[in-house]
């Protein structure tokens, strides 16, 4: 019972997250710096940015409904917390999960980008009522696509639930390098979900102020921030779970420094991807999505159909 | 000091979001602002980004010598930051109404608005000036806190 309740607050749980998203979006900023050929921030940058939004000023503006505006916040939070929970890191076995967790995980993933949205409708700001409508829009342009995505590996493992996916692909070899288009478009989309170049419609600064986050002001905005921190981190770990699914050996260390490597590779190529293209107008996104990305997680779908009625039987 | 006022100070001086308003500036120092953006001179390396929200920013880089119309809005500006803020007075319209100064239109520099913590004069300011003076900023500020922090002792 303490084990658990440490393993959920301490290591492979909330404090872990915390530490982790720090570092990600360090390691992010210092990518994208360093692909445009300048320095970049220090290595304590996220820390000092989280402690100073949380030492400042809140202000919550006076149409704004002040318990929901408070609590978006760490409903944000806490739902990706709940999510990285059931995703298996470098063990076959999540702290907690149960026969269909993948399908739990992607909702709960979804959550919040609808506390983004509801954000900002409830600022009761123009320019944040506009990024909410934004968001909205975006989620029903990538979500569709980055389902069929991510459930396309589990038809031929013919289960929803991580253990026994990652159990599969360990026990069929090299058949994981099958779902590398759904991979793809799964990386794709993530970007969509996180919000940034080219998919960050919601918050183009240069057209929107700061979409729906425009009231959110000092420790709620650090909640927020740090929210979308840990989704890149969940994110991550998802893909890595569902489309990567080696290395998980009887070393701990080992374990610990290939899924640490899986991360990093996909924060890198969101980086990369957040560095070398510029921002889609809301109407290219949804044709981008609906045109292209969700027929090719089609194929990929129809691809793992064929293997599985055809070689696996 | 107690430890938690320190890491708070600490985390102050290294994180300065700043974001950029135009008080009726000829564009001049518009430009020198967002070319200091720019990765030639990577104010990220100070922890500095551009915010496009009052809300989210510590440090307003206010060019221009205000005109009567935007007078009411720079202030409306300043009093959506949350504290603790800065504001920095870029150019020499902004600090003291340059070479419009007493036009009919115009209130003569930044500080007839609002309280100016730093003034980088120049017409334009070179994106050099610009960050240097954030910098100094940032360095007064520390001192500020340490005399501050003296005093306390001293009375104790």
């Amino acid at each position: 019972m303490i084990l658990l309740l440490l393993k959920i607050l301490v290591f492979p749980g909330i404090l872990f997250l915390v530490v982790l998203s720090m570092i990600g979006e360090y390691f992010d900023r210092k990518v994208y710096a360093k692909m445009q050929n300048r320095m970049g921030p220090p290595w304590f940058q996220p820390v000092a940015d989280f402690i100073k939004l949380l030492a400042k000023e809140l202000i919550i503006p006076k149409n704004a409904d002040r318990k929901i505006f408070k609590a978006l916040p760490l409903v944000a939070c806490s739902s990706v917390i709940i999510a990285y929970l059931y995703i298996p890191l470098w063990r076959k076995e999540s702290i907690m999960s149960f026969n269909g967790d993948i399908i739990f995980v992607l909702y709960m993933l979804t959550i919040p980008t609808l506390t983004y949205s509801l954000a900002g409708w409830y600022s009761r700001s123009q320019y944040a009522l506009i990024g909410s409508m934004r968001v909205l829009t975006q989620l029903f342009s990538y979500e569709v696509p980055l389902f069929m995505a991510v459930l396309a590996p589990t038809i031929l493992a013919s289960s929803w639930s991580f253990t026994e996916v990652i159990n599969f692909y360990n026990a069929g070899g090299s058949l994981w390098l099958v779902n590398f288009i759904a991979f793809a478009v799964a990386i794709v989309t993530l970007q969509g979900k996180l919000e940034k170049v080219p998919f960050d419609i919601p918050e183009a600064e240069t057209e929107i102020v700061a979409g729906s986050f425009t009231e959110y002001t000092g420790p709620l905005f650090a909640y927020f921030r740090l929210a979308m921190n840990m989704q890149t981190i969940a994110g991550a770990s998802l893909v890595a779970a569902v489309f990567l699914p080696f290395g998980y050996g009887s070393f701990f260390i080992f374990n610990f420094i290939i899924y640490i490597i899986k991360v990093t590779f996909i924060i890198f190529l969101l980086a990369v991807i957040r560095t070398i293209f510029a921002r889609l107008r809301t109407d290219q996104m949804l044709s981008f999505c609906w045109k292209y990305l969700a027929p090719i997680a089609l194929v990929q779908i129809l691809i793992n159909v064929i293997i599985k009625a055809a070689v696996l039987k | 000091m107690k430890i938690i006022d320190k890491v708070i100070n600490w985390a102050r001086l290294k994180s300065p979001w700043v974001i950029h308003f135009n008080a009726g500036a000829c564009n001049g120092c518009d430009i020198e602002v967002v070319a200091a953006l720019t990765p030639t001179y990577d104010i990220e390396r100070f922890g500095s980004i551009l915010r496009g929200t009052p809300r989210h920013a510590d440090v307003l880089l206010c060019s221009g010598p205000v005109t009567r119309q935007l007078k009411d809005r720079l202030v409306r500006i300043y009093e959506q930051m949350p504290e603790p803020k800065f504001v920095i007075a870029i150019g020499a319209c902004a600090c003291s109404g340059g070479a419009i100064d007493g036009c009919y239109s115009v209130v003569s520099g930044v500080d007839q608005a609002v309280p100016v913590s730093m003034y980088i004069p120049g017409c334009p300011a070179s994106p050099d000036a610009i960050i240097d003076g954030v910098v100094k900023l940032l360095k007064s500020y520390e001192d500020s806190l340490k005399q501050a922090d003296e005093k306390n002792e001293n009375g104790k």
